[in-house]
C-alpha cells in the first residue's frame, strides 16, 4: 500500500487545469492511474461504482464541495477507509481544522509544489501501512 | 483679462449654498434609508475596495506566471540549443571519417550531458505545468468579484425599481455561493494559514 504507483487515485477539482496540473505531478511520481472528477458530487457517484485507493479534492466546487465530500466518505462504510488528501486555496485556519477533524488524511494549500504534493501523499501512505 | 478681473461669487452665498447641499445630501440619504436601499447599497460600496484588491492579485498572479514560464522556456531553450550543438558536432566528427571510431569517452561525455540537460529540461517543464495554477486561484477571485458586481447591480436595479416604480427594470442576477478562496491580501492575518509550512504546524498541534 505505500508504493503510490500501484494506486488508483481520484483527482477532484472543477477547474481543468488544477487537475491536469495534479495528473501530471502524479504521474511524474509514476502514478499512472488517475481519474478525473469536476465536483464533489460526480467523484461521490464514481466512488460508488468504481474502486480507488486515493482521494485528492479541491474544496471550494459547485454541486457538492471537498468538505461534503470528505463527510460523505467518511459517512460510508464502503469508502471511510480511502484517504482523502484536500489541495485548496482556503487557507483560513478555521477550515484546516474542520478538514482534520472531518478526517482528511493532509492538507495543502494552493499554490504548492511538486515536492510537497508527493511529501504528502507518501507520508500519507506511510501512516496508513503502519496503522494496518 | 487679468485672472483678478474674473468676477467671483459673493462671499456670502457661499455658506448658504453649502447648507441647500446638505439639506439636499440628507434628504437623499433619508430617502435612501427609507426605501431600504442604503444598508445593501453601502455593503456593497465596502465590499469595493476587497474587490480591487482581488483584481490586484489578478493582475500580480498572471504577470508572476508569465514571468516564470517565460524563465522556464528561455531556460529550456539554451539547454536545447546546447544538445542540438553538441550532436552536430558529433556528427560532424563522425561523418568527416566515417571509418574512424570515436573515443568512447566522448561519446560518454555527449551522452552524460545529454542526460543532465534532459533532467533540467524536465524540470523546466514541471515548472511551466505548475505555473498554470494561476488559472484556478484567478478563476476563484474574479467569480468573488463577479459576485460584488452582482450585489452592486441588484443595490442599483433596487434603488432604480423604487426611484421609478413605473419603469421596466431589468432583474439583477443572483449571485453565487463562495467559499474565501485565495488569500489575495499580503498582510499577515491571525486566522489565515502563508504557507505550507503553517499548515503543516497547525495539523501538527492538533495531532496529525
Amino acid at each position: 500500500m505505500s508504493d503510490p504507483t500501484q494506486l488508483k487515485f481520484l483527482v477532484v477539482d472543477d477547474f481543468s487545469t488544477m487537475r491536469r496540473i495534479v495528473r501530471g505531478l502524479l504521474k511524474e511520481m509514476g502514478c499512472n492511474d488517475v481519474t478525473e472528477s469536476e465536483d464533489g458530487a460526480a467523484a461521490l457517484q464514481l466512488l460508488k461504482v468504481q474502486r480507488f485507493d486515493f482521494v485528492v479534492t479541491d474544496i471550494n466546487m459547485p454541486n457538492m464541495n471537498g468538505f461534503e465530500l470528505l463527510k460523505a466518505i467518511k459517512a460510508e462504510e464502503t469508502l471511510r477507509h480511502l484517504p482523502v488528501l484536500m489541495v485548496t486555496a482556503e487557507a483560513r485556519k478555521e477550515d484546516i481544522v474542520l478538514a482534520a477533524q472531518s478526517g482528511a488524511a493532509g492538507y495543502i494549500v494552493k499554490p504548492f509544489s511538486k515536492a510537497t504534493l508527493e511529501e504528502k501523499v507518501q507520508r500519507i501512505l506511510q501512516k496508513m501501512a503502519i496503522a494496518a | 483679462m487679468k485672472l483678478n478681473d474674473w468676477p467671483m461669487a459673493p462671499a456670502v452665498a457661499a455658506p448658504e449654498v453649502y447648507q441647500q447641499l446638505g439639506q439636499i445630501t440628507r434628504q437623499l440619504h433619508d430617502t435612501l434609508q427609507r426605501l431600504g436601499v442604503m444598508p445593501k447599497l453601502q455593503h456593497s460600496a465596502q465590499n469595493l475596495p476587497d474587490a480591487r484588491s482581488r483584481l490586484s492579485y489578478i493582475a500580480r498572479k498572471t504577470g508572476e506566471a508569465a514571468d516564470r514560464v517565460l524563465t522556464a522556456v528561455e531556460q529550456a531553450k539554451r539547454e536545447h540549443d546546447a544538445i542540438q550543438a553538441a550532436s552536430k558536432q558529433l556528427a560532424r566528427r563522425c561523418g568527416a571519417d566515417p571509418a574512424r571510431l570515436l573515443p568512447a569517452s566522448e561519446v560518454l561525455a555527449y551522452a552524460v550531458a545529454v542526460e543532465g540537460a534532459a533532467t533540467r529540461i524536465d524540470q523546466q517543464l514541471t515548472d511551466i505545468m505548475l505555473a498554470q495554477d494561476f488559472h484556478d486561484l484567478t478563476g476563484q477571485v474574479v467569480a468573488k468579484v463577479v459576485s460584488v458586481v452582482i450585489d452592486l447591480e441588484d443595490s442599483l436595479v433596487q434603488l432604480l425599481r423604487q426611484a421609478a416604480p413605473g419603469e421596466p427594470v431589468p432583474a439583477a442576477a443572483a449571485a453565487p455561493a463562495l467559499l474565501h478562496g485565495p488569500v489575495v491580501a499580503a498582510v499577515a492575518s491571525a486566522d489565515v494559514v502563508s504557507d505550507q509550512g503553517e499548515v503543516d504546524d497547525l495539523l501538527a498541534s492538533l495531532g496529525f
